[in-house]
């Protein structure tokens, strides 16, 4: 069987489609900053040219209810969890036994992460985390997600301040928010804080504070075994120290967490606006790939790092068992 | 921090907003997809029980099947057996009553036979008697007293063997 054509096309749709590709690729060269720079400006109109990005950190502020400042950034979080709660209702308000194709996406997705919570945390503090664990991960995938629709960015809202006009993006990402992802942090530690103290009690405390071979040594001291107090009081010295480098890196995960979201998902996003400024269109396809990724990967690194110290921290009592 | 953006009251309202998500999913996701769940995983046990009771009833009814025509079959066999036996008796009696009667038919035919016999004897007997006076009338031309003379004949013939009244 002879078959005309490649990569599935015929060659009039392959030529088209070349043609196409090179006419979009030739222009995004051209308006690009690269082409710019490389060819010179050959007077393309305005449309084509993308203006040089403007990085800025915190969220731009686009109006005041009170005292208190709106910002995009909220604004796409309170957009993000419409979309999640609108998708909830619409399944769950006609939930059936034999599922929808709708359904079956959301339930695929639960049945995921539910399965993904009872892997590590074991059936009932699996089933206990769950809904936390699932809150991050929806919320962060969600708004990185959404972020990349087309068209997000773009719409622009204009503020008349102090006699100056501004004009801002009247969305942008959530995870590209310092205080969301410190937010979110913060619900991750006090999630740990709250499981750990209620299922391991004082032994929760210990892992920080970890006093009891020092306060060995000291007693041995006094009762005048000098050799083996010694020795208790070094190891106990040793423990000390080793309990107090955990509560920091409890500590620290607090901001950890916090800067892994942010500089990820900030990153990205500057990312392809630095590649839409240098040849808009074409260059930035496979970063929006890319970001789609990212955005999956960071969202389970936030819930599934949250699962794990949970877990361990529930799991404490018996970790102590063993030894 | 102020160049990264971090204030209080925007870091308040993103945990609102997490809390008021997490709320509103677990109450319009979480909750009744969990509940589906478990209900599903309940169906399909009892489905799957149910399958087995179906499965384990209908071994039994075709054990019972079995069983029945089992006895049945058996009973059919019994029948054609009590059928066969009485068929036999039936025969056998049938026998015995044409034997029966064969041996009363072939008495009568002897029992007429013998009648017949008799009676011949006796007529020849009287008709002998006669000849036997006419022929002495004849030879002594003299008639005898004749009920006399009767009375003798008798009284031979009485003793004589050849024509006994009961040679049998």
């Amino acid at each position: 069987m002879s078959r005309k054509g490649c990569l599935g096309c015929s060659f009039p749709v392959l030529i088209v489609i070349i043609v196409v590709v090179l006419a979009v690729g030739i222009v995004s060269f051209l308006s690009g900053a690269l082409g710019k720079a490389m060819v010179g400006d050959v007077g393309l109109p305005d449309v084509f040219t993308v203006d040089s990005p403007h990085v800025q950190l915190p969220a731009e502020e686009i109006f005041h209810i009170g005292g208190f400042a709106v910002t995009n950034t909220l604004i796409a979080s309170w957009i993000t969890i419409i979309v999640l709660v609108a998708l909830a209702w619409a399944v769950t308000h006609r939930i059936k036994l034999i599922p929808t194709r709708l359904q079956n996406l959301l339930e695929f997705a639960i049945e995921w992460l539910l399965n993904l919570c009872t892997d590590v945390a074991g059936e009932k503090n699996g089933r206990r985390f769950f809904p936390i664990i699932t809150t991050i991960f929806l919320f962060v995938i969600m708004n990185s997600w959404l972020s990349l629709i087309p068209g997000f960015g773009s719409i622009t809202y204009t503020v008349a301040e102090h006699g100056q006009t501004h004009v801002l993006p009247l969305l942008r990402g959530a995870n590209t928010d310092i205080n969301f992802t410190l937010a979110l942090s913060i619900v991750s530690f006090v999630f740990v804080l709250y499981f750990g103290i209620s299922q391991s009690r004082l032994l929760f405390f210990k892992q920080f504070f970890n006093a009891t071979r020092f306060n060995q040594g000291v007693g041995q001291l006094v009762r005048g075994k000098a050799k083996s107090g010694f020795g208790s009081l070094f190891f106990g010295g040793i423990d000390l120290f080793v309990s107090f480098l955990e509560f920091i890196s409890f500590c620290i995960r607090l901001v950890s967490f916090a800067f892994r979201l942010f500089g990820n998902m900030l990153g990205g996003e500057i990312l392809i606006l630095m590649m839409l400024f240098l040849m808009p269109f074409l260059l930035a396809i496979p970063f929006y790939g890319l970001e789609l990724l990212v955005g999956a990967i960071q969202a389970l690194i936030f819930g599934g790092l949250t699962l794990v110290f949970a877990t361990m921290a529930v799991t404490l009592h018996e970790h102590e068992e063993a030894h | 921090m102020e160049g990264l953006g971090l204030n209080v009251p925007q870091l308040i309202a993103q945990l609102v907003s997490f809390l008021v998500l997490f709320g509103l999913l677990y109450f319009f996701a979480y909750k009744p997809i969990l509940r589906m769940f478990d209900e599903r995983s309940q169906r399909i046990k009892e489905s799957v029980e149910q399958a087995e009771m179906v499965k384990e009833e209908a071994a039994a009814a075709e054990e019972e099947n079995r069983k029945k025509l089992e006895a049945a079959a058996r009973e059919g066999q019994e029948a054609i057996a009590r059928a066969m036996r009485a068929g036999d008796e039936a025969r056998q009696r049938a026998q015995q009553e044409a034997q029966v009667e064969a041996a009363g038919l072939v008495e009568k035919a002897r029992q007429e036979i013998q009648r017949e016999r008799d009676e011949v004897v006796s007529e020849i007997r009287q008709e002998f008697a006669d000849l036997a006076v006419a022929a002495a009338e004849k030879v002594i031309e003299k008639s005898l007293d004749k009920e006399a003379h009767r009375e003798l004949i008798e009284k031979v013939l009485e003793e004589s063997t050849t024509l006994d009244k009961d040679n049998r």
